[in-house]
């Protein structure tokens, strides 16, 4: 069984407001699957369905081959699952969460547990009431990883954890990735997903628009980016170059709308004399609505 | 404690176990030291018969006369029933609704716990609990009835506390399935609730309206208080509380087990 995650026409309304609509996807075995979408896209529908605590409206999905429905108890076997807003009960330690969940999954790693505690930097013997917002998420972590599961569902994983805390936990990531298991996780932010993902999809009003590889996602991302230059700005050669999809310049400043890579652009601004580079997050709304609904694909 | 959702569930209602068993016992032991002032009324009988006779009826004060009925009327057929009710409504709500609603059961399940295992041990933990806060009432009328020379025998307080206890358990999984079926806790108490009031009255109204007789036998509380509970023994028909409980609870399970879980 070649495929972690495959869902047919997957689709689930609530009431009648469809939140995911014949969604089709196929996550091969022993890859980061990025799935990205503004906020209410239908991403956590999409996971609680994986994780068999949600039934389709139509359609099926499939965890290693078993369907989440019909086999839903040997699929969540097989998952490890990080619910978005993940919430323990305020009156146990980390520890004792830890243990607990431990023992309704079993054959849980003493030392595993400790390893990714240390990595994340948790105090398991605090108790979760008094834990802030990005430790519990570290507890909500390692309750998905500590059985060290197939396949990892992680929903908005990096929400609240600090930067370097982030850093580690996308190490985890690749490590799970290199010892063969599979994490299918969301975010609505590019550049996070970018940097560990290798395949992305992008999931928009409840639709998939795209199933991509990072790399040719990369290749068409739409960046916004400010120079500041010495003198004024020279707009027209900006503008002259491929990826360059806007400017326009104020003062000292050319704002600029880049497609895929910066190479070409820096080279051309380079000899003008640039003083300063501001890049702006790629937004992917922006992403969506300039070239996707375009056809552009 | 923290190997079974059942030993959790133990674990996180010793507290309120102990709060409710300290009441219990308080409120037994102040209904005994008022017994020998009420048995030592010259004109008891007198004071009985210028009740109203549906009141009379309905807590059977013509047994006052008696330890066991002074109890059966003060405290089996009135007040006990009422704080087992309540007491296992609030936990019966909380166990799989509270817990849906603060966001925690998303991760319990994905684990090996079925929706159906998790309903039946938080089931079993109730009736643990129900069943060690009967326990304290034994204990309780019995030091009382000794204390206070009120003769209520072990084998009678045996079945009255197995009655009130099976009350307590009838509504607190009916709390429980309800909070199953549909993941809300107000609609747990509210309908559980409501069941227990609409017992009451049945129970109630066929203790005075003879019409209503034959469907008396419907009503969780005559098959609990009926004769009783004190001196009543073990009756058969005490059986229909978990029973009746236990079909809600199965129905319950099978629509866990296909709805969706709300997400925090």
């Amino acid at each position: 069984m070649e495929t972690a995650i495959r869902t047919r026409r997957l689709t689930k309304r609530y009431r009648t407001r469809p939140a995911l609509q014949d969604l089709d996807l196929e996550v091969p075995r022993n890859v980061v699957f990025g799935y990205l979408g503004p906020n209410g896209a239908g991403k956590t529908t999409t996971i609680r369905l994986l994780a068999g605590l949600l039934r389709p409206s139509a359609g099926s999905a499939e965890i290693l081959g078993r369907d989440t429905v019909r086999r839903r108890e040997e699929a969540q076997r097989h998952i490890g699952y990080l619910p978005g807003d993940f919430a323990v009960y305020r009156d146990l330690t980390g520890e004792q969460y830890l243990r607990f969940i431990g023992n309704l999954r079993g054959g849980v790693d003493r030392s595993f547990v400790d390893h990714l505690a240390k990595r994340l930097d948790l105090d398991r013997s605090v108790r979760v009431g008094g834990l802030s917002h990005g430790n519990r998420q570290k507890l909500g972590i390692i309750q998905a990883f500590m059985h060290r599961p197939d396949v990892l569902i992680l929903d908005e994983p990096t929400a609240g954890l600090d930067p370097l805390i982030q850093r580690e936990f996308l190490g985890l990531v690749r490590e799970a990735r290199d010892e063969g298991r599979t994490v299918f996780l969301s975010s609505h932010i590019l550049d996070e997903v970018e940097a560990v993902a290798d395949m992305v999809a992008i999931l928009r009003h409840g639709r998939l628009v795209v199933v991509e590889s990072v790399e040719n996602l990369k290749a068409r991302a739409v960046r916004r980016i400010d120079l500041v230059f010495e003198g004024p700005p020279p707009v027209a050669a900006l503008r002259a170059v491929p990826a360059v999809r806007e400017a326009r310049s104020t003062g000292h400043t050319a704002h600029l709308v880049v497609e895929g890579s910066m190479a070409g652009l820096l080279a051309v601004a380079a000899p003008h004399g640039v003083e300063h580079v501001v890049t702006h997050e790629p937004n992917l709304e922006e992403i969506f609505v300039r070239y996707y609904t375009t056809g552009k694909v | 404690m923290l190997g079974s959702v059942f030993s959790k569930a133990l674990r996180d209602q010793r507290r309120a176990l102990i709060g409710w068993s300290t009441g219990v016992a308080l409120l037994v032991l102040l209904m005994a030291a008022l017994w020998p002032s009420v048995r030592d009324m010259p004109d008891l009988s007198e004071f009985i018969a210028g009740y109203p006779e549906p009141m009379r009826e309905l807590f059977r004060m013509e047994d006052f006369a008696t330890g066991t009925g002074f109890l059966n009327a003060e405290l089996f057929s009135s007040i006990l029933p009422i704080l087992f009710i309540v007491f296992a409504i609030g936990r019966g709500a909380r166990a799989v609704a509270g817990e849906e609603e603060s966001g925690t059961l998303d991760a319990l399940l994905v684990t090996r716990v079925t929706t159906t295992r998790l309903v039946m041990e938080h089931a079993a933990a109730l009736a643990v609990t129900l069943t060690a806060l009967g326990g304290v009432l034994f204990v309780a009328v019995l030091g009382g009835s000794a204390a206070f020379g009120m003769g209520v025998s072990p084998a009678d307080l045996a079945g009255a506390t197995v009655a009130t206890v099976l009350l307590g358990i009838e509504f607190g999984w009916l709390a429980l399935a309800v909070g199953a079926a549909t993941g809300h806790r107000a609609a747990a108490i509210g309908a559980a609730s409501a069941a227990a009031f609409g017992a009451y009255l049945l129970y109630a109204a066929g203790q005075l309206v003879d019409a209503v007789g034959t469907w008396q036998a419907w009503s969780p509380f005559h098959q609990a208080l009926a004769d009783g509970p004190l001196g009543a023994g073990l009756r058969p028909e005490y059986l229909l509380m978990p029973l009746a409980a236990a079909v809600a609870l199965a129905a319950a399970a099978a629509v866990f087990d296909r709805r969706d879980i709300a997400g925090p």
